[in-house]
């Protein structure tokens, strides 16, 4: 049996291999070694959500009509019966009630849809934190960047599809901001929507950019972004071995593949649970759309929210002179905001190398601690980003906790612009400490648990020098490294090895400590 | 430090322990392999067990199987059938229960059975050989000047010229997508018209004298398909006539009390319809714009900068409120071609 297959998979591969030569490609594809770490697998959660997407969405568009044909409900939803809806609410119905697992698969797709765009949001912030984006990886970066909008324009469109009363409601609103655009506004919706809202041919045209264009530009970056990491080989972190010239990891084959498939299927398992026992989107409960409804407490899917919090909290500005009226106080939430916000994070990478002059080659990963302005503007980006977020909901917060709704709007929007600032100064302030911590346990070594007296009655605790395989993931700098080199030998004094901080940023207690003095200690105790 | 961190830095008893030569100032170099797990090629009986959970594992895939076909053929199903509601929860169960196993199993026998080990590969230096660059740079430019552009300035620029002008290709076909239409008109009208009659939510027609003080009532013109426009949604209040302040001209617009706004938000177009009777104040669920009906829908807060438009009404001869015509400015979202007259006319 064993021989059998043997024999098959090898004729296999030589009828292969004659033809395309791939062995020798195979080989070192199979030897290639993968550094691990927790942190590598979310871009892989956000690329297995991706494949249910693909999986699931193929299996609605066997059943799915993209059309906005007026109809009755006649199906098996009763509650329904002889309402008049479009085909595409009237579809989602019969995927949701006469597809058998038809439900199933709407809410796996929906639930894969919310975890492929948190996925990127992650990883995106993974490789901002550890500075993997840096030369030479601009190019994958700027990738990653058009992946997140596009995961934003899929999901919208998505959403927008089953022609719910949400999702219509979520339509009108896209319309009035592409009216808003001064100048070309007017024929900017009037051309997307095929005439003033509704227009009657969104849902036509939506679909197809669903399940055709969005996705298969996704599919295309994807593979060019995984080509780069092969091509390039993955960052690591820093460790013992590690440096910018390997990798320390892994083979490919056979067991990092296996991890990797069982992970996918771990991903997989994930959502089915999901798309069986938590109900997502909900569409027979908010009835099919008419322009003239909206439910209380719309919400859009999580990763539009900002959009809709930066909306809630802008200023009702306009502007009506010279025969035109503009509209910042629509587009500067909606427009103005997302592409600076966007044009900021795609630029990031060469900013920092401009501003740093940082123009070498990184495979090492940065500690977040090691890099406290990155950091500090990282977190400052996150917060600015959850206050929109938390504004995108100020309607529920204020119901929850009975709160006016004025008051949470007032204050997000002081908040917007206080507290970001706020948390980089903190988070760089806790960098810093961080770092004098590491230069701590490099210097005193490890607490032992050991009291000892000493004559003068005082009680020291003594310390152990830190394990060499972890001194060296604190060695992220050449001060460091050169620490490290004496912190065994005891002859020489090290040089304060922490970045020097000022003002605010001065440590408490004053200046580093220095290392103790284990000769003179010997001495008392002798 | 905190105990975790001291654990953390204890070294575990089955970590294979790392040796660094010593290496002053520069990197530590590995010079033992170091396995990420214990190696059980020489422990057969752990080994077995291993084997055993790895199976018994992909084995619970083929249990999850089962109960998902099952569950597809045989669970209830249609709506309003005894149980149908288990019947996706079930296809969850039993598909995370297959999938589960499948990679469960996969993760555990490659953490276990085989053999996985630290591995030291170079990388490749990613520029090319100088040298490569400049003779790449070299054969461009030999074939540019080879194609003659650089000398034949008719064919430059004809070519660009004519290449160029393939992009004005898809601008009509784009054009297609909507119809040539004057926008500012298109989006000024509505389907209300003079002597047109306020339909409820069922068409009927509604009377002086239907609504209490207080009560609201959403209303449409009296057009074939009037209650699917999208712009002509409108709402009928009650109140105290006192309580109603508007301005001379508009005096005549209400009657007894009664005023009709346009319920599309100025903001955004989402329906204004939450109506709150104390304040007379209406709100926008969306991005919460609250306009004070008592005083012609003034903003009262959120992001949108214009009343809402009010419909001017009267009373029939039968009773029954019409329209005196349609809306005076366009009603919704604001738009560049609209004319900013339209709001100077109300003060707004």
């Amino acid at each position: 049996m064993a021989t059998l297959v043997e024999k098959g998979a090898s004729g296999a591969a030589t009828w292969v291999d004659d033809r395309l030569g791939s062995s020798n490609f195979i080989k070192r594809s199979l030897n290639k070694v993968f550094p691990d770490h927790w942190s590598f697998m979310l871009g892989e959660i956000a690329l297995y959500s991706f494949i249910v997407l693909l999986l699931s969405g193929t299996y609605l568009t066997l059943f799915f009509e993209g059309s906005s044909r007026e109809v009755i409900y006649n199906g098996a939803y009763t509650p329904l019966k002889g309402i008049p809806m479009s085909a595409a609410y009237e579809s989602t119905l019969r995927i949701s009630f006469e597809v058998r697992g038809g439900l199933f698969m709407r809410q796996i797709h929906h639930w894969a849809a919310l975890l492929f765009m948190a996925a990127i949001v992650v990883h995106l912030m993974r490789v901002f934190f550890t500075g993997a984006f840096r030369k030479p990886r601009e190019l994958n970066w700027l990738i990653g960047v058009g992946l997140l909008v596009l995961g934003i324009v899929e999901g919208f469109a998505g959403y927008s599809l089953p022609d719910d009363l949400l999702s219509g409601t979520g339509l009108r609103i896209a319309y009035s901001i592409a009216l808003s655009v001064p100048v070309l506004g007017t024929w900017v919706s009037f051309l997307v929507f095929g005439g003033e809202y509704p227009g009657g041919s969104i849902i036509e045209r939506l679909y197809p950019i669903h399940i055709l264009l969005v996705p298969g530009i996704i599919l295309a970056l994807i593979t060019f972004h995984m080509m780069l990491i092969w091509y390039q080989k993955h960052t690591q972190f820093a460790g013992p071995g590690r440096t910018e010239n390997n990798v320390v990891g892994s083979k490919i084959y056979p067991a990092y593949a296996a991890k990797a498939g069982g992970f996918f299927f771990l991903v997989f398992a994930v959502m089915a649970a999901l798309g069986g026992l938590a109900q997502i989107n909900p569409i027979w409960l908010y009835g099919p759309y008419d322009p003239s409804q909206v439910s209380a407490g719309s919400q859009p899917d999580w990763y539009v929210g900002f959009l809709d919090g930066s909306t809630r909290l802008m200023p009702n500005w306009e502007l009506r002179t010279l025969g035109h009226t503009f509209s910042p106080n629509v587009l500067i939430p909606t427009q103005v905001l997302p592409g600076v916000l966007f044009g900021l994070l795609a630029l990031y990478p060469f900013i920092e190398a401009k501003l740093t002059g940082d123009r070498a080659y990184h495979n090492l990963l940065d500690r977040p601690r090691d890099k406290p302005v990155r950091t500090g503007l990282g977190v400052m980006s996150i917060t600015f980003y959850l206050i929109l977020l938390v504004a995108g909901g100020n309607d529920i917060i204020a119901s929850i906790f009975h709160l006016s709704i004025n008051e949470i709007t007032y204050t997000l929007r002081a908040a917007l612009f206080i507290v970001p600032p706020l948390a980089y100064l903190a988070t760089k302030r806790l960098c810093i400490s961080l770092q004098q911590a590491d230069v701590h346990l490099l210097h005193h070594g490890v607490e032992s648990g050991t009291i000892r007296r000493l004559p003068s009655g005082e009680f020291v605790e003594e310390t152990v020098p830190l394990p060499s395989q972890y001194s060296v993931l604190l060695a992220t700098t050449p001060e460091r490294k050169e620490l490290i080199a004496h912190a065994h030998t005891e002859d020489s004094e090290p040089k304060a090895v922490a970045a020097k901080p000022r003002g605010f940023f001065r440590p408490r207690g004053g200046v580093v400590e220095p290392p103790p003095d284990h000769k003179e200690l010997e001495r008392t105790v002798d | 430090m905190s105990d975790s961190i001291r654990d953390r830095l204890k070294p575990a008893e089955d970590t294979p322990e790392v040796h660094h030569a010593e290496h002053p100032a520069g990197d530590p170099v590995v010079s033992t392999h170091h396995a990420y797990h214990p190696d059980l090629r020489n422990d057969p009986k752990r080994a077995k067990r291993a084997e055993i959970a790895v199976s018994a594992l992909f084995l619970l895939a083929v249990v999850g199987v089962i109960g998902f076909v099952v569950t597809y053929i045989a669970a209830p199903f249609n709506f309003g059938t005894a149980n149908y509601q288990t019947f996706t929860p079930l296809l969850g169960i039993f598909m995370t229960l297959a999938l589960t196993g499948i990679g469960s199993g996969a993760v555990l026998w490659a953490k276990t059975l085989m053999v996985d080990e630290e591995t030291v590969q170079e990388r490749h230096h990613l520029a090319s050989d100088p040298k490569d660059r400049a003779e790449t740079v070299e054969i461009l430019k030999e074939g540019f000047e080879e194609s003659g552009l650089p000398r034949r300035s008719l064919l430059r620029n004809s070519i660009l010229l004519g290449a160029g002008s393939l992009a004005v290709l898809p601008v009509p076909l784009l054009f297609g997508l909507g119809r040539f239409q004057h926008k500012e008109a298109v989006l000024s009208k509505t389907g209300w018209k003079a002597g047109s009659r306020l339909l409820d939510e069922l068409g009927r027609p509604v009377k002086l004298g239907d609504l209490e003080v207080g009560g609201v009532k959403s209303v449409f013109p009296d057009v074939p398909g009037g209650r699917r426009m999208a712009d002509s949604a409108a709402l009928l209040i009650r109140m105290l006539p006192e309580d109603l302040h508007t301005s001379p001209s508009r005096k005549d617009w209400v009657q007894e009390g009664h005023i009709v706004y346009s319920v599309i938000c100025t903001h955004l177009g989402c329906p204004v319809k939450l109506y709150e009777q104390q304040t007379h104040h209406l709100f926008c669920p969306c991005h919460q714009s609250t306009f004070d009906a008592a005083n012609e829908a003034k903003v009262l807060f959120g992001p949108a900068a214009r009343n809402l438009p009010q419909l001017a009404i009267s009373v029939d001869a039968d009773g029954y409120f019409v329209a005196q015509g349609d809306f005076t400015e366009p009603v919704g979202p604001s738009f560049w071609e609209r004319k900013p007259s339209y709001s100077d006319k109300v003060g707004a």
